[in-house]
């Protein structure tokens, strides 16, 4: 029996069957689930329960606070984890300095608290608690020391307590987080009114659509032209995921995948417009790039179809910009070494191959010095997320 | 008693920092070992997640002024003051006198300095000084 | 177009390749003199294949050196990359090249290959018509690896294990591992063309103190990597351990393992070399005792059988040699190997058959990973310190195992760590260790390591 493969984006719902691939642009004024109902019912009464698989970033993923007691360790492989996991929005707070950091206003989802090896005593104290009363959050989890375990269960109402994620070595040690936090975002499907109907759709488990690219890298060589070390970017409406190669940094993460994630939440070309031209504006190549694209300042002011293609394009070398050893983040890439670099997403419906091109072009001779550029890809007919979607029905 | 030990800055003498390891496990001591090219921030972090009672950074290829320079102002951001630092090895590079160079490691913040001297010695006044400050 | 050639493709389009032409690669490879495979005069000798170290980061200075590697009747050239390929730093390589030319001074500890390109290399490479060996230490030697094989060079050193955990903190080993079935690849594809391209394993590891097990371990997996990619000629090796014995023993060992292991696996079709490096460890200052010791090697390698024998020189404790100092350490080799003909070998039953169980026991432990894939299930090995080597500073190694000698200077297991070994094979090794009175295992193995001074 065929199967159904479902993603329901934040501006698009799209649907692979054998026959092929078609997209739906949301109507916004109906909730996802009475929209996709509307166009998509018929379909799926085809399908049995049992043979769709849907994956969503519908419901904008989760937020993370992590507090952590240091930088190299216990923020560093929580961070990972998490993003991996599917995370989008991650805050990181050093728990030594705890008193610096202004209390986030928004509501999180889950917190994350982590620190020290098995057997470290008194680490977390009353500082904590005053910090966490200032914060709305759904979950907390505890991964650190297990020392702390009565500390945190006697103050915390309902916190969850997990491995620690540092083991005796300094090592990292992720699977239970990593899979609380992919459960977690099932619970959060569940949890929000417009989508949790989706299930009755379907028998499988509804991942995030980053966490099934993600399980897609490794096997993206079957597909594309593409050789290692690739970095994929997905650029959305709301977000834009990088999926990199380890090799492309250099850090002491035994990791147990071949890809990480990582993800800029301010770089989307529709929900987070204003925050992709704010950080266009503040970039030192930003009036050359344009000159270059042969337009001006003005056009981010604009709202045409024109403009959207230069804000996709600034998005493009931003990412590439941010993730370069240019600018300090909580790794680098090392992109001199990239053989190919995969785009997905909304981007690969409204830019051609040239335009993509031209831009790889400028960032590879204005930051990396090159003339040579790598391979590019564009996934027009979103072939990753089925690969990796029809890579997770194998595993079930 | 917990020691974080490694070899600081773009040093790959993996046989002495292997040894110290060893040594230091023979001595009685729960070893964390970062191994080679090790950053003194990681250094620094790996002492917090552990809560280690030493931390010994050692360096071989007589690079160490410049990583360590920065001890202070690490320190100063963390509360350490139960911990010995202590650095050993081969501390510069060309002839440099032991008593030049003892001085200036622990103006950066060091408790115990040894230069080029034995691995078992410096590690026998590592453990007297554990003892003094019991 | 197959998979792997689109990969190629992607590959040599680099910022510091000039216009990669496969197909003309393929015709110069098609029609290359016999001399240049190794592979070839390895089944037309009789004689131990001598092979010195070196290499230089300008093309003239190699070419010099070749020339006195002639001289000396050299049997297989060397080339040594530099540090910054090795990194695949190819900006920093062409930056210290040039300066290198424009100073004569040698500011890489190696030859730039991927910046000289091969349309130059293959010059040198054609007019010396001796076979050439690809010395280098690349996790991800890929394009490395087309560039030398285009250039002529038709033996390549090194694998996924053996040039990662001996040089490396932090490269992801899987990845490794992948980087090279390409490199195992294009080996295989070549190797139809004309005579087959050599694979050579790298034994010596990090030099220190290594355990014959392990080491023989780590060359018959990286040998089944190879064959399973459809290489058929590969060279495993092992460096002079300093106990005479134990060196005949690993040799004994080794070959028939790997024969075993080979045609166990389906690749009968396959021919198997030994290679034999003098010794790796911490040299003599003194230059007589360096002389005594090289003699020595060369005498073990005739003992043992091997195919190649890898030379040093007098001078290795002081840095790198003149490249007449290495000429006449080839010279010698020669000299000393003639008078070294049709030597019985020696046997000895009891080391043989516990060497023979523990690279079986691990081995075992290896097979029985449920991974899918040959290469990850030795990932997965290595990750549980199934696999575990001494002084590696790669952080996925264990860092459990510990060696010493025993009083004939055989170097023993003294702490198995994770290594899936019998209580009776590690006792064989165990029982034999003999401490001093108030001697801790560090001064051991600080003395052990420093044998040869």
């Amino acid at each position: 029996m065929s199967k159904i493969l479902i993603d329901i984006g934040s501006t698009y719902f799209k649907v692979s069957q054998d026959e092929g691939i078609a997209q739906y642009f949301r109507n916004f004024e109906r909730n996802i689930y009475d929209d996709f109902q509307s166009r998509c019912g018929d379909l799926l009464s085809r399908y049995a329960k049992e043979d769709v698989h849907i994956c969503s970033s519908a419901n904008g993923g989760l937020s993370t606070l992590i507090i952590g007691l240091t930088h190299s360790f216990s923020l560093k492989y929580a961070t990972n984890i998490a993003y991996n996991a599917g995370i989008n929005i991650i805050d990181t707070v050093l728990y030594s300095h705890i008193h610096e950091y202004t209390p986030p206003q928004e509501q999180i989802d889950v917190v994350i608290i982590v620190g020290g090896i098995d057997g470290v005593k008194n680490i977390f104290d009353d500082t904590l608690l005053d910090y966490l009363k200032q914060i709305n959050f759904h979950n907390i989890v505890y991964v650190g020391s297990d020392k702390s375990h009565s500390f945190m269960q006697e103050n915390l109402e309902n916190i969850l307590i997990l491995d620690n994620i540092i083991n005796p070595k300094l090592q990292v040690r992720g699977e239970e987080l990593k899979n609380f936090l992919t459960n977690l975002y099932q619970q959060d499907i569940t949890g929000k009114e417009d989508i949790k109907h989706l299930y009755e759709f379907t028998s499988n488990q509804i991942y995030s659509t980053p966490y099934i690219v993600n399980r897609s890298m490794g096997m993206m060589h079957k597909t594309f032209e593409v050789a290692d070390p690739f970095i994929l970017i997905d650029i959305g409406g709301a977000t834009t995921d990088i999926h990199y190669s380890r090799d492309l940094v250099v850090d002491n993460i035994v990791s147990e995948s071949e890809y990480d994630r990582l993800v800029f939440k301010k770089l989307g070309v529709f929900k987070s417009r204003d925050s992709l031209v704010f950080s266009a504006k503040n970039n030192e190549f930003v009036y050359e790039l344009l000159e270059f694209l042969n337009v001006t300042e003005n056009i981010l002011e604009e709202h045409s179809d024109n403009a959207t293609k230069i804000l996709m394009q600034l998005s493009i070398f931003l990412v590439l910009y941010k993730t370069s050893l240019h600018h300090n983040l909580y790794i680098n890439l090392q992109l001199e070494k990239l053989n190919s670099i995969i785009f997905t997403g909304g981007i690969t419906k409204v830019l051609q191959f040239e335009e993509v091109e031209m831009i790889v072009k400028f960032f590879c001779k204005k930051l990396l010095h090159f003339h040579q550029i790598p391979s590019l890809i564009i996934d027009d007919e979103y072939k990753i997320w089925t690969l990796g979607i029809k890579g997770s029905s194998h595993v079930s | 008693m917990k020691v974080v030990t490694g070899v600081v800055g773009n040093d790959i003498h993996v046989v002495a920092n292997r040894l110290i390891d060893i040594s230091l496990q023979e001595r009685g001591f729960t070893v964390f070992n970062l191994g080679v090219n090790t950053y003194l921030e990681e250094f620094i972090d790996a002492v917090i997640e552990t809560d280690a009672d030493v931390l010994l950074v050692s360096s071989l290829n007589g690079e160490a002024e410049g990583w360590c320079r920065d001890l202070g102002i690490l320190k100063s951001k963390f509360d350490l003051s139960g911990v010995v630092f202590m650095i050993g090895g081969n501390l510069s590079v060309g002839e440099v006198s032991t008593e030049e160079i003892i001085p200036k490691f622990q103006n950066y913040g060091f408790d115990l300095v040894s230069h080029q001297s034995d691995l078992n010695e410096g590690l026998d006044e590592l453990e007297a000084l554990l003892k003094e400050r019991l | 177009m197959s998979l792997l050639q689109r990969e190629r493709e992607i590959i040599v389009a680099n910022e510091y390749i000039d216009n990669f032409d496969f197909d003309e690669v393929k015709e110069f490879i098609t029609n290359a003199s016999k001399n240049l495979f190794i592979s070839h005069k390895f089944k037309n000798s009789d004689n131990i294949l001598v092979q010195p170290r070196g290499g230089f980061p300008t093309y003239d200075k190699v070419f010099e050196l070749y020339g006195e590697f002639k001289a000396s009747n050299v049997d297989v050239l060397p080339l040594t990359i530099d540090s910054n390929t090795r990194l695949n730093d190819y900006a920093m390589a062409k930056k210290m090249l040039a300066l290198s030319e424009e100073n004569d001074t040698n500011m890489l500890n190696g030859y730039p290959l991927v910046n000289h390109g091969y349309r130059t290399t293959r010059k040198m490479m054609v007019h010396y018509d001796t076979p050439i060996s690809l010395r280098h230490g690349t996790p991800d030697a890929r394009l490395l690896i087309e560039t030398a094989l285009a250039s002529g060079i038709f033996e390549i050193e090194g694998g996924p294990i053996t040039y990662l955990l001996p040089y490396s903190k932090n490269f992801p080993l899987d990845k490794a591992f992948l980087y090279w079935k390409y490199v195992e690849r294009v080996c295989a594809e070549y190797s139809k063309l004309n005579e087959p391209i050599n694979r050579e394993s790298f034994g010596p590891l990090s030099a220190t103190l290594q355990a014959p097990a392990i080491v023989i371990v780590i060359q018959l997996l990286e040998m089944l990597l190879s064959l399973e990619e459809g290489v058929k000629s590969f060279s495993v090796s092992f460096s002079q351990t300093g106990s005479m014995n134990q060196d005949a023993v690993s040799s004994n060992v080794i070959k028939k393992l790997a024969r075993k292991y080979a045609d166990k696996f389906g690749h009968t079709d396959a021919v198997i070399n030994l290679v034999y490096h003098q010794w790796m460890g911490a040299f003599p200052y003194n230059k007589n005792s360096s002389d005594a010791l090289i003699n020595t090697s060369t005498v073990i390698a005739a003992i043992v059988g091997a195919n190649k024998i890898i030379t040093k020189t007098r001078d290795e404790a002081f840095g790198l040699p003149t490249k007449e100092s290495n000429a006449q350490a080839v010279a010698n080799v020669k000299y000393t190997l003639n008078m070294l003909k049709g030597l019985p070998k020696i046997h000895d039953e009891e080391e043989e058959e516990n060497l023979t169980l523990q690279v079986d026991e691990i081995l075992e432990a290896v097979f029985n990973d449920n991974a899918d894939t040959l290469w990850r299930k030795v990932f997965n090995s290595i990750k549980k310190g199934y696999i575990d080597i001494p002084f590696s500073p790669h952080i996925i190694n264990h860092n459990e195992v510990i060696t010493v000698r025993d009083p004939q200077s055989n170097i023993r297991i003294y702490n198995k760590g994770n290594l899936p070994l019998s209580e009776k094979s590690f006792a064989f090794d165990r029982d034999k260790i003999r401490l001093g009175e108030n001697e801790s295992v560090v001064q051991k193995i600080i003395q052990d390591i420093g044998v040869m001074l």
